[in-house]
């Protein structure tokens, strides 16, 4: 089966064309700056060099209409015909409370997405705007909904509540909801196959560290805590955002700087974080090799990462009531050595012991950077939320066949 | 490149603001003035603003850029002849609208949107120098654009519903909320606030209170977010002063007579924030010079 997987952002497409049979991307590619008369396309088949495409694309309907006629098309294309696209699988970042699953998106499913829009203001008008394109550009084509939230849907309540009064959870929906669950998903899984013992007997915690970053404990495969909360803003230290920290600390700045509700939640989602303590950069490269230069801003904002994310090891371990494995994805998760030696230094009271020969040897593919003797693993494993979306989506399209 | 939908007319500081409110929600936007050096120092203050911005975390540099990058410039009038939305925000006076009301309805296609942002003129006075008075409709916003998120919508005595739709559906691309408006001089924001202002300015005036403290007591005392004087100089005290003059013209209300205080000031070159001096003193970016909060002139 060919699943069409789409990430729809606001001015941007991200696609994949997967066989799961194979669970090879035949094609992957971006639509980028749509609404503009100089939009990009850039695709790159499984077998061929990657090529890009500028042209006038003024809408999400435009785009989708754009990638399925490169995927189309004589020269790059990897597919014949319309009807080789079998189903289309969306990342949809909000499911709320109701969507502990994926789900066949259907026109009252579209209405109850909708209502998810004031929980995620930010990404699910443009989840939404992607479907719809969808529905015009492929018609018939049965498409579903995968959610960055559904895998932490039994969090037990005492993690997921705030300690502000109960009225506003009942009223607002405000609790912890966690995301990037399909990626903390299959590392999780991916983990135990290289453990090679049953996941549901396992304790893995996950580090999901890219430009946006969490960490979540599994117990058994179940999600039982997750750093991220109501919104993507809690928890670590990421690339722009503040991750935890003392919510007065807003008010106070709000009062003293006289900033608006918009300029305080652009200080806390995009000035902050690596950037904002560092002055150099959003990207742990950068920020890395300026401390190694004597950037002593740029030391600390790494130092704070990584101390936030033991900390995090630390609770979680406590939270499980034992470890058998930690595991590193994401883009600073797979390729930072000095994040992964960082974090893991100091455990071995824990039985967790980090192996630095085989951390400096981590080449883009799956491997256990723990010492021989470490009781709880430490695994590398590069993510892939679209192969998660894949077979979501495979699976609800043949269950509802 | 094809070119953008939407044209800014006038790239004074309502332009620069409605330019940068179109270009932020994502879509290209050409901001046209007399000439190209205009049209560039439109683009110029927009620059400024959103460093104003970045500076108080509101923005980041890549969005600027992003932001940037949809602002296109230019002189030329005649590229108005494949637009859907015009707006025009040139100087609050009728003869220029009027010129430039004539001049859109020779270039511009059957079934472009066009919209003026006035205050105080009428949207029927400009309407009638075009063949097509139903498809011109008034849209007040105020300054600065990017962060008020009102905007009041002017039905003209002939401006028909599929206008006003589309006026609507304006609004709601930039984010805003509108109340509908009859066509009366002043509508409702201006027509509320100027008598404020200009009783702000009596009271400084006839020294009841130092400028400061008129703007603190209704700070303070009414949750105003500026002060009246402070907000005079926000908006220009030439052109407080124009829209009281227009609101005198249509209504002939003394109310509306502006304070001796306002005319002083603006023949002598006292025009706010944007001449560095007004009700108080500013810095080149704007800000209020702390120290010397007292007035300068009387």
């Amino acid at each position: 089966m060919n699943i069409l997987v789409l990430n729809c952002g606001s001015s941007s497409i991200k696609y994949q064309l997967i066989n799961t049979d194979s669970e090879v991307a035949l094609a992957k590619g971006m639509v980028a700056r749509i609404g503009m008369s100089a939009s990009v396309l850039t695709h790159k088949p499984h077998d061929r060099d990657q090529t890009v495409i500028s042209a006038e694309i003024l809408d999400h309907i435009q785009a989708t209409e754009q990638v399925i006629n490169i995927l189309l098309s004589d020269k790059y294309g990897v597919i014949k015909d319309r009807s080789e696209i079998h189903a289309i699988g969306h990342r949809v970042v909000h499911g709320g409370e109701k969507f502990t699953d994926s789900v066949l998106i259907t026109s009252d499913l579209m209405k109850e997405l909708r209502e998810l829009i004031e929980l995620a203001p930010l990404h699910n008008p443009h989840n939404i705007r992607g479907i719809n394109a969808c529905s015009k550009t492929l018609p018939g084509v049965p498409q579903v909904a995968v959610f960055d939230t559904s895998v932490h849907h039994k969090i037990p309540d005492y993690a997921y509540i705030y300690g502000i009064p109960y009225v506003l959870y009942k009223r607002y929906g405000i609790r912890r909801y966690g995301f990037h669950g399909m990626s903390h998903r299959y590392v999780s899984v991916r983990a135990a196959k290289m453990i090679g013992r049953p996941l549901e007997e396992l304790k893995i915690i996950t580090c999901h560290l890219g430009n946006g970053a969490s960490i979540t404990a599994f117990d058994g495969g179940v999600s039982i805590d997750t750093s991220m909360g109501f919104t993507p803003l809690e928890g670590l230290l990421m690339g722009t955002r503040t991750g935890d920290m003392d919510p007065a600390i807003i008010l106070h700045i709000m009062a003293r700087e006289e900033l608006t509700l918009h300029e305080a939640n652009t200080l806390l989602n995009k000035h902050s974080g690596l950037l904002g303590i560092s002055g150099v950069s959003s990207d742990m490269k950068e920020v890395t090799s300026a401390a190694v230069d004597g950037h002593s801003n740029a030391q600390l904002a790494f130092n704070t990462y990584c101390y936030r994310i033991r900390k995090y090891i630390g609770s979680y371990t406590a939270a499980l009531k034992g470890l058998d494995a930690v595991v590193f994805t994401g883009g600073v998760g797979e390729n930072s050595i000095p994040v992964r030696s960082a974090t893991c230094a100091g455990f071995e009271y824990l039985g967790m012991a980090i192996d630095a020969d085989k951390n400096d040897a981590v080449d883009g593919k799956e491997c256990d950077i723990s010492t021989d003797d470490s009781r709880v693993k430490i695994l590398v494993v590069p993510t892939n939320e679209e192969l998660v979306i894949a077979r979501d989506t495979k699976r609800i399209v043949e269950e509802s066949a | 490149m094809a070119s953008p939908k939407i044209m800014v007319i006038g790239a004074g500081v309502m332009g620069q603001g409605l330019a940068e409110a179109i270009a932020t929600e994502g879509t290209e936007v050409m901001l046209l003035d007399k000439t190209t050096r205009l049209a560039e120092k439109g683009i110029k203050g927009i620059s400024e603003s959103m460093d104003r911005e970045i500076e108080k975390w509101g923005l980041t540099e890549s969005d600027k850029k992003a932001i940037m990058a949809r602002i296109i410039p230019s002189s030329d009038l005649s590229m108005a002849d494949e637009t859907e939305i015009i707006i025009e925000a040139i100087p609050e006076k009728l003869e220029l609208k009027r010129d430039l009301f004539e001049k859109l309805d020779t270039i511009c296609k059957s079934d472009c949107l066009i919209i003026s942002n006035t205050g105080t003129i009428s949207v029927s006075e400009l309407a009638e120098v075009t063949e097509r008075p139903e498809k011109i409709i008034g849209m007040h916003f105020l300054n600065p654009v990017t962060k008020i998120p009102l905007v009041e919508i002017i039905k003209g005595l002939k401006t028909d519903d599929e206008t006003f739709k589309k006026a609507v559906a304006f609004a709601s691309i930039l984010g805003k909320e509108y109340i509908t408006v009859n066509e009366y001089p002043g509508y409702v924001t201006t027509r509320i606030i100027v008598p404020l202002l200009n009783e702000a300015m009596h009271v400084l005036m006839e020294g009841v209170a130092s400028a400061e403290d008129i703007d603190r007591a209704m700070k303070l005392g009414f949750g105003f977010n500026v002060g009246p004087l402070t907000l005079a100089d926000t908006m220009g005290l030439d052109v407080v002063m124009s829209w009281m003059q227009n609101l005198l013209n249509e209504l002939s209300e003394h109310k509306y007579n502006p304070c001796p205080l306002l005319r002083k000031m603006v023949r002598a070159g006292h025009l706010g924030v944007k001449t560095g001096s007004g009700f108080f003193r500013y810095d080149e970016e704007g800000n209020k010079i702390k120290d010397n909060d007292k007035k300068v002139s009387q």
